[in-house]
């Protein structure tokens, strides 16, 4: 017989249901091995489904565990802030003087958490690294093609997951892109990145950067909105004097028919945050 | 919490499955009232599942409950697992009365039974599906199911384009190993099924007194189906109606996912009318509240 958990599946990044990047998250799992969680999150069918346990290391609020539907991850930025929120909601875990530190495969990570009318969460992304790489001649022509660069050139970032970072000229040259997935994903697979970022300056009310996500080689098309990618480009900014400012907040998913926010903070020690809203959308239990 | 948000029942079942995981996930708002398409269609999308129904109070005296089919993209008249996955919810969430044999559900098909069946000591469901007919096509057409099927070993009956609502191209293999081995030709079987207005490509073999499928519906964005309802009700009336069922009866089982961590069974029967019926078992994993 199956044990009954508590389960929610969460919108995140998202000002209101449907806006953002769905994650489920399954509350009590202790007894499930990797195997079934593995197959639960195959099952969801979702980017990611994370596993609520106990912490093991001092000081930790509460461990995480991440899954896509292929493979555990050692962090990921939407399953964090996402699981961060469920644990807050159930009393799986709490905060203390609006601070948590998730355990994940990735180590420790600091959470911070604003209560209000509407709670926000950040996270602190692993650090990121620009990555040497050559990359074969013929990969890029095919994936630039008809697009409209910006001022810095394509770059590397590793920041658990790697990224190629790509800025075009403005925000329409992002918004108005057809992504030539064949060679983005020859590109992607050719040098061990998840996948192709895009990015551009904005100059729109609610937000100052506007970001595409595509990782065809992994299945995915385009991903609604990405936290580990927009703390990337926080970071390859920063390098380059190039931020907005120290806070923003990024645009994502409206090409495929979401609306997400990311909040980007760099802190005083140079490290990117990133989190924002996120909407409870499934509550319930799971027999598994 | 938002205000304005309304709170659905909500439930997630596994349909087909023999076990927790080893079917077709569904998703299912058990009472959708005060939801709209827009709304209907932004859930279907965000659970990002090959199907989300949503439960209405029938519109014909006739029909027990009416459904509302979703994938992430569009609304669909009629399939398979969502008709059983939503008709096993309802009866176990105690939506619908649970003590008749028969049940009639009002979908954009029209109005279709169903049956429950006490089996092994398993409470299973089965649909009548609106039962396709093969349609020809241009050597055009052939040419690209051909390319699709390049390297597989084909079995004795000519491959062929079915409709049924909607068109799937339908090829037998030699045994269960040349479909259980089969490295689909996912551009290809896209080109088919674009070029065609199909769904994708089905393949099939006699395996275990029954049959061993795989469903690619590259027309629909997704690579491979773990468990097909309607594609498998093609399958049986194409066998039916090319004189091929002799071996299998008239009601056997199928085993469809295996290649992609799942572990599906399909119970398939044709009727005396010739009328084909799908179904197998259900898991309900998730039962809660949807806030939308």
């Amino acid at each position: 017989m199956p044990a009954f958990r508590r389960f929610a599946q969460v919108d995140v990044f998202a000002a209101a249901p449907g806006a953002g990047n769905p994650l489920a998250v399954v509350v009590d799992a202790e007894g499930l091995d990797t195997r079934s969680m593995q197959a639960f999150a195959n099952w969801t069918n979702l980017s990611e489904t994370t596993f609520l346990l106990p912490p093991t290391l001092p000081g930790a609020s509460y461990r995480v565990r991440i899954f896509t539907p292929r493979q555990e991850l050692p962090f990921a930025g939407h399953p964090s802030v996402g699981s961060a929120h469920v644990a807050l909601e159930t009393g799986f875990a709490s905060a203390v003087d609006g601070q948590m530190l998730q355990e994940c495969a990735a180590g420790l990570l600091p959470i911070r958490v604003d209560e209000g009318p509407r709670r926000r969460l950040h996270v602190r992304a692993p650090s990121a690294r620009p990555v040497a790489m050559q990359v074969h001649a013929a990969l890029w022509p095919p994936v630039l093609a008809r697009l409209r660069l910006g001022a810095l050139p394509p770059v590397l970032m590793d920041n658990g997951p790697r990224w190629w970072l790509l800025e075009l000229a403005d925000e329409g040259s992002v918004r108005s892109m057809q992504p030539e997935l064949e060679a983005i994903a020859r590109l992607t697979s050719a040098t061990g990145a998840v996948g192709l970022a895009v990015f551009a300056r904005a100059v729109a009310a609610d937000h100052r950067l506007v970001v595409r996500a595509f990782c065809p080689a992994d299945g995915i098309a385009e991903d609604p909105v990405t936290g580990s990618a927009n703390a990337a480009i926080a970071a390859w900014l920063h390098l380059n004097q190039r931020l907005p400012s120290r806070r923003y907040t990024s645009s994502q998913g409206r090409e495929v028919g979401r609306d997400g926010f990311v909040e980007v903070a760099v802190d005083a020690d140079d490290q990117a945050w990133i989190g924002g809203q996120i909407q409870t959308v499934v509550t319930g239990t799971l027999a598994w | 919490m938002v205000t304005g948000l309304g709170s659905y029942a909500f439930a997630q079942v596994d349909v087909f499955s023999v076990r927790p995981g080893s079917g077709n996930p569904l998703a299912v708002v058990l009472d959708a009232r005060g939801l709209d398409s827009g709304q209907m269609q932004a859930i279907a999308a965000w659970t990002n599942l090959a199907e989300t129904t949503f439960v209405l109070p029938p519109s014909s005296a006739a029909a027990d409950y009416r459904v509302r089919i979703f994938t992430t993209r569009q609304e669909i008249a009629f399939a398979g697992h969502p008709s059983i996955g939503t008709a096993y919810a309802l009866l176990a969430g105690g939506h619908i009365r649970a003590d008749a044999a028969e049940l009639r559900q009002e979908c954009l098909a029209g109005i279709l039974p169903l049956r429950r069946v006490l089996l092994e000591g398993r409470q299973t469901l089965s649909v009548r599906v609106p039962r396709s007919r093969i349609a020809g096509h241009t050597d055009e057409g052939y040419a690209l199911l051909h390319r699709a099927l390049t390297g597989c070993a084909l079995g004795p009956l000519p491959p062929a384009l079915v409709e049924g609502g909607r068109r799937w191209w339908l090829a037998e293999l030699a045994d269960e190993a040349a479909v259980r081995t089969m490295t689909p030709d996912l551009a290809a079987i896209s080109t088919l099924a674009r070029q065609t207005q199909s769904l994708g490509l089905c393949v099939f073999a006699r395996a275990n007194h029954g049959l061993v499928v795989r469903a690619f519906p590259l027309g629909v964005g997704i690579d491979e189906d773990p468990a097909s309802g309607a594609a498998n009700a093609a399958i049986a009336a194409f066998l039916d109606e090319a004189n091929a069922l002799a071996e299998l009866g008239n009601a056997y089982k199928v085993s469809q996912g295996r290649e992609m961590q799942r572990d599906a069974q399909l119970l398939l029967s044709i009727d005396g009318e010739r009328q084909v019926w799908v179904g197998g078992g259900c898991d309900i994993l998730v039962s809660g509240e949807l806030n939308w």
